[in-house]
């Protein structure tokens, strides 16, 4: 069921790994950013950073030896659906918590998701 | 209440933030002696025969770790005395009793660490279990010791439950109270021996894990949304609300993480992928927050209080993302874990996540203390020096940590393939490891930025003795202004 990674593949893993992070971070940063200044140019560099998340999870799904047996590609499946829809669902949540004050304010952030 | 700027004064306080003083003064004692005695053992990483016999590398590391837990226990514990008064709007029930156990605790921690210092080596039996050290990794009190804990946290539980009780059950204080009674039982699973050693480390975990990883952040979480409140003004439905739904998201990947720390001591195969997979969630919560800091630094115009206790709140918050998140996912999963694990990169991870997610936000809880503690003085821009005391104390301090955790995780890389892949952890490995070039220099960098980081500790408990002292400007009010 476990597969433990190759040597060869210890910097690809610690590399990739840390990718995914910091790439989804700017994904949900670029995301929140856009949406509050009402710019949508910047949406599309956030799916861009998205995009590279995607590929850095591929690379650690590969190195990891994630793709090989049933159930770990569950997780990777589980990742990428996580980090793409988590910006999403905490908007909505800012929004709705939030809504009282936005009715007297005109940094109103952008209700359409 | 009658304030008086810019001085001390026991009359700027109420009754439990006197108690709460009392127990950041201890812990700021112990933060330094954590420093010390890690110095100490990293240099005995690159001089092995030094102090030996006399102050030997396992006593010198247990003491750095154990004061690293005791004084943040104190910090959390201070930091809820803190809180108490203002947010139940009801003096603290059983404030004697809780002045008590802070002086009986005290002067536990200290007999066990003279016992530690003074009886170091010997056989281990019934006797030394009791009186001299447990053996347990991290949790090494004796026995007499773990029962004074869990009755000070009971007696701290108490305090907590009927003083909300008694005055205004807030949403803060119904998630705080919850918490401390886990934290008071989960310690259960640490006290109680099975001669199989698996069976044994698997309790032990819970301990070491979900007081860490599920108890100590809910406080923590606590403790945010109470800063939020007085740094920045911002209102408590929103920030309770957040409290309920990052406590969700924090237990509902945090818990099952147990599995990550289940390598190499015989607990079933499944453990793994459990871990893996809860282990991998873990840092969306963390990046969903990114979402609500960019909503709520956007949404408003803020003008805050107090600037040091902010600027350690912002360091909190990176911290966390980096010590946390991205250095724990970058070994977390079993494929590679199974290298990794207990190696210096484990070190590296914990040095950051310990100072990114604890330490940082209970130093801002000190400068919250301070500024009343000298009659709710001006802490805001504009300080005297331009602040340069707390602005060189958070560089030292945060860049000393993250040159420690950049030169561990060079060693701890070394060791993971010299050691671990290649050696098949044996112990001709490990001495091979040890031995390396990089392994070394990464020693030696670690005690570099170590002395960076206790500069920085020296120049924080200055600032903290000196801020807002003769400052005749009161407190600027904080304000979220929409």
């Amino acid at each position: 069921m476990i597969e433990p990674a190759s040597l060869a593949n210890f910097f690809t893993i610690f590399f990739s790994a840390a990718m995914v992070i910091m790439l989804g971070a700017l994904y949900a940063l670029l995301f929140a950013y856009s949406r509050l200044k009402h710019d949508p140019r910047l949406m599309p560099v956030a799916y861009l950073s998205y995009i590279g998340l995607f590929v850095a999870t591929l690379f650690l799904a590969d190195a990891a030896n994630l793709l090989k047996h049933p159930l770990w590609p569950v997780i990777v499946v589980l990742m990428l659906v996580g980090y793409l829809l988590a910006p999403h669902a905490i908007w909505h949540l800012c929004v709705g918590t939030h809504a009282e004050e936005q009715e007297n304010t005109e940094l109103l952030p952008s209700k359409n998701l | 209440m009658a304030t008086t700027i810019g001085r001390l004064d026991g009359a700027n306080l109420n009754g439990g933030q006197k108690l709460a003083v009392k127990y950041f003064f201890v812990a700021m004692i112990l933060f330094g002696a954590q420093i010390l005695f890690g110095m100490v053992a990293g240099l005995q990483y690159l001089k092995p025969d030094l102090f030996y016999g006399v102050l030997d590398f396992s006593v010198n590391r247990m003491v750095h770790v154990n004061a690293m837990i005791v004084w943040m226990l104190y910090g959390f514990i201070g930091s809820v005395y803190w809180m108490l008064e203002e947010e139940s709007q009801h003096e603290v029930v059983g404030l004697k009793l809780g002045n008590l156990i802070f002086y009986v605790l005290t002067a536990a921690v200290t007999v066990v660490v003279l016992v530690y210092l003074f009886v170091q080596i010997g056989p281990g039996e019934q006797s030394s279990i009791w009186l001299i050290n447990e053996g347990r990794e991290y949790i090494e009190a004796p026995r007499w010791a773990d029962i004074g804990i869990v009755v000070s946290v009971l007696v701290f539980f108490y305090n907590v439950a009927a003083t909300f009780s008694k005055g205004k059950y807030t949403g803060i204080a119904g998630v705080l109270v919850l918490d401390l009674l886990a934290l008071f039982g989960i310690y259960f699973a640490g006290m109680f021996y099975t001669t199989n050693i698996s069976i044994d480390q698997y309790w032990w975990w819970w301990v070491i894990h979900l007081w860490v990883e599920a108890t100590w952040e809910v406080l923590v979480a606590c403790i945010m949304a109470y800063g939020l409140m007085k740094v920045l003004g911002v209102r408590r439905k929103i920030v309770e609300t957040w409290l309920y739904i990052e406590v969700a998201l924090m237990f509902g990947s945090g818990i099952l993480g147990l599995g990550h720390h289940y390598f190499w001591i015989g607990t079933p195969e499944y453990w793994f992928t459990i871990g893996g997979l809860f282990s991998a969630l873990e840092p969306i919560p963390l990046v969903a927050m990114v979402v609500h800091a960019v909503f709520d630094a956007g949404a408003k115009h803020i003008k805050n209080s107090n600037h040091p206790a902010m600027a350690w709140l912002i360091a909190h918050a990176f911290g966390n993302f980096f010590g946390a998140g991205v250095w724990g996912f970058m070994h977390t999963l079993p494929q590679i874990n199974l290298y990794t694990h207990g190696t210096q990169w484990s070190a590296s991870h914990g040095h950051l996540a310990f100072f990114g997610a604890y330490a940082t936000i209970i130093i801002a809880v000190f400068y919250l203390a301070m500024q009343q503690w000298r009659g709710k003085v001006w802490m805001a821009g504009d300080l005297p020096g331009n602040g340069w005391k707390w602005k060189w104390a958070l560089g030292l301090l945060n860049m000393g940590m993250v040159g420690m955790t950049v030169a561990l995780l060079i060693s701890g890389y070394e060791q993971s393939q010299i050691e671990r892949a290649i050696g098949g952890s044996t112990w001709m490995g490990y001495f091979a490891a040890q031995a390396h070039p990089w392994f070394m220099q990464g020693m030696w960098w670690r005690e570099v930025f170590g002395t960076m980081f206790a500069a920085g500790f020296v120049i924080l408990m200055w600032d903290l003795w000196s801020i807002g002292k003769h400052e005749t400007r009161p407190m600027q009010v904080a304000a979220s202004q929409e």
